[in-house]
């Protein structure tokens, strides 16, 4: 992580080409964001985007949904979770420029397989 | 986000300036000003700092006094702090369930059960008055819809069971609750605001705040700071130190970034050093506890931790080197903490303990599954794949068990003096589940001294410093060298609660 943000710090001069990079990583962003950084940058290019930035085309109920678990394991749910049900800002777990790892492996050996170790 | 990467954050900024050639304002120093001629960007009735029991609790009673305009301010970008990330236990005297039990218990016994664990050094007045309102402060969870598992536990350093927890065995099941009754009763919750100092009246008299707002955690990102006026108070319950590994070095230099920490990201400090700054009283800084539940092979709280609190008081905890027990599994966290810190090797290396627990005691514990699911925990048929799973010397192993097995018979621990009530007829037999310990800093027992009105008293005039309250761990003295489990949840909701009360009579 910390390599990554020297990387980030190299290119902060040039936000446009970071910005490609950053649509590149999913392929639906590529296709509905584009070239538009303000798409989810709604404080301003040098902001993080605002918690609600995501919230615009994603719907935190679908989402909690499509990751729903076995009764059991329930509250191991990353969009309806034990300790901050559907609050936690999707920044936490989710890097757009920078990958970054799922607020829960602070304290758990949980596996979600779209992560990147 | 690790300690580790506060520290990345520091070469990160230093790699800005070099690779870039930004220049990079310097963030300005968080630090106390005279509020003479602010400009005041917002007025609120009564201002709380922190998200966690403590502000929670403090919301809610400030509300129920009349407060119409109330706000709690977090620094992360979720509420909750470090009470939503451990093991929701609670102890309170003379509850229902100790009835329904028949267990006998009263402040007394809870107040000098935790005199003990202070080693002479905790604030009785505190403690008291702690106990005496616990009850109500459960009552408070509740009301909000906090659920119990239906059975009182008896943790370490405690004469009789009288901790309740969440049925989610975590402090989720409090906080969640809290702030859902936050919210409908018009609370006002700010996250991503950062406290950067008070500001002070010509008295010397707290009359607002500095906030930072759009603040990301371990992120360079500048927000604008606001200057926001607190007409009845503020109520600091900013949490510990633990997760800041320079402060925590200070005080004490063995707890380094490679020892384990069960708290949450922010559990940073810079509420307290403010306080400090403006002439609060330090207490008791180096006494910061370490968990003697947790485990190496998880990070932070995981799953372990209850685990092992709920099976400590009938199982047994063994020494891999020499296969025999070497400590009271039901002492208080400190002695038990530094107990297994002794495990060694040969060669003087870490050689973390095992707890050895019979399964049909152990699967009553929602976490057992857990443990064992996640690899965190392991169930053996026999004591001999046991002991060669974790390289432990079989016959003083079964000697060990057959020993311990007759202390659960008479009741009586000769090795360790052991309260065995827990234990009655739960003898140590296969089919086993067994987890590794190895002790994690959890908890801050320094901090800013405060009375039994919640009220912070300053160093140079001995005075309360008016309009500043505290509550929670941000606090020091009250639990002495060691507090007992479960005692802190009820001190951080009767210390909110009680500073609320003081905030809505000022």
């Amino acid at each position: 992580m910390i390599k990554l943000k020297a990387v980030l710090a190299l290119t902060l001069g040039c936000l446009l080409s970071l910005s490609v990079q950053a649509v590149e990583i999913r392929d639906h962003h590529k296709e509905v964001i584009g070239k538009d950084c303000k798409t989810c940058h709604d404080n301003g290019i040098k902001q993080f985007p605002s918690d609600q930035a995501c919230l615009q085309c994603h719907d935190v109920d679908d989402l909690a949904e499509q990751t729903a678990r076995s009764e059991e394991d329930k509250w191991q749910n990353p969009h309806n979770n034990l300790h901050y049900g559907k609050e936690l800002p999707c920044q936490e777990c989710h890097g757009e420029h920078t990958p970054k790892q799922p607020l829960c492996s602070n304290c758990h050996t949980f596996k979600f397989d779209k992560f990147k170790e | 986000m690790s300690n580790n990467n506060l520290l990345g954050r520091r070469n990160f900024i230093k790699g800005m300036g070099a690779a870039a050639g930004v220049a990079m304002a310097a963030p300005a120093m968080a630090i106390s000003e005279k509020a003479d001629g602010v400009k005041w960007d917002k007025e609120v009735e009564v201002l709380i700092i922190g998200s966690g029991f403590a502000g929670l609790a403090a919301a809610i009673e400030a509300t129920r006094k009349g407060a119409k305009d109330v706000h709690i301010f977090e620094k992360m970008s979720y509420f909750g702090g470090n009470s939503a990330i451990n093991g929701g236990l609670f102890a309170a005297p003379g509850t229902p369930m100790q009835k329904q039990e028949g267990v006998k218990d009263s402040v007394d016994r809870m107040v000098n059960d935790q005199l003990k664990s202070g080693r002479g050094i905790a604030d009785e007045a505190l403690l008291r008055h702690v106990a005496e309102h616990a009850v109500e402060a459960l009552q408070m969870t509740l009301d909000a819809g906090s659920e119990y598992h239906p059975y009182l536990q008896q943790l370490g350093g405690h004469s009789v069971a009288r901790t309740y927890q969440t049925t989610v065995s975590c402090g989720a099941g409090i906080t969640q609750p809290l702030l859902n009754e936050c919210r409908k009763l018009g609370v006002h919750t700010h996250n991503r605001a950062k406290f950067e100092g008070f500001l002070v009246g010509k008295q010397g008299e707290i009359v607002g705040v500095k906030m930072r707002e759009n603040y990301h955690f371990g992120e360079d990102q500048p927000g604008k700071v606001s200057n926001i006026r607190a007409k009845r108070g503020v109520i600091m319950a900013t949490g510990g130190f633990a997760q800041n590994v320079d402060l925590r070095m200070a005080q004490d230099p063995t707890l380094t970034s490679e020892v384990g920490c069960t708290n949450a990201p922010g559990a940073t400090g810079e509420g307290m050093y403010e306080m400090f700054r403006l002439g609060a009283i330090p207490v008791h800084l180096a006494h910061i506890q370490s968990g003697p539940w947790a485990s190496p092979d998880e990070g932070g709280f995981g799953y372990v931790s209850n685990y092992s609190i709920y099976n400590f008081p009938h199982s047994m905890a063994v020494n891999r080197l020499t296969g025999k027990r070497f400590m009271n599994e039901i002492a208080d966290r400190k002695t038990r903490a530094d107990a297994e810190l002794a495990c060694r090797d040969e060669k003087g290396e870490a050689l973390p303990p095992i707890l050895i627990t019979s399964y049909k005691d152990s699967k009553k514990h929602p976490n057992t599954k857990k443990v064992i699911k996640y690899n965190v925990g392991w169930k053996f048929d026999t004591v001999e794949e046991l002991a060669k799973h974790f390289d432990v010397p079989l016959k003083p192993l079964k000697a060990q068990i057959a020993e311990y097995n007759e202390y659960v018979k008479s009741g009586e621990d000769k090795q360790f003096g052991k309260n065995m009530t827990k234990a009655k007829d739960k003898f140590i037999q296969a089919p086993f589940t067994v987890v590794r310990l190895w002790p994690k800093v959890h908890y801050c027992q320094g901090g800013v001294q405060i009375n039994t009105d919640a009220a912070v008293k300053d160093s140079f005039t001995g005075q309360s410093i008016p309009g500043l309250y505290a509550a929670g761990e941000v606090c020091g003295g009250i639990h002495g060298v060691s507090r007992l489990g479960s005692c802190s949840i009820p001190e951080c909701m009767v210390m909110g609660m009680t500073a609320a009360r003081s905030v809505m009579k000022a």
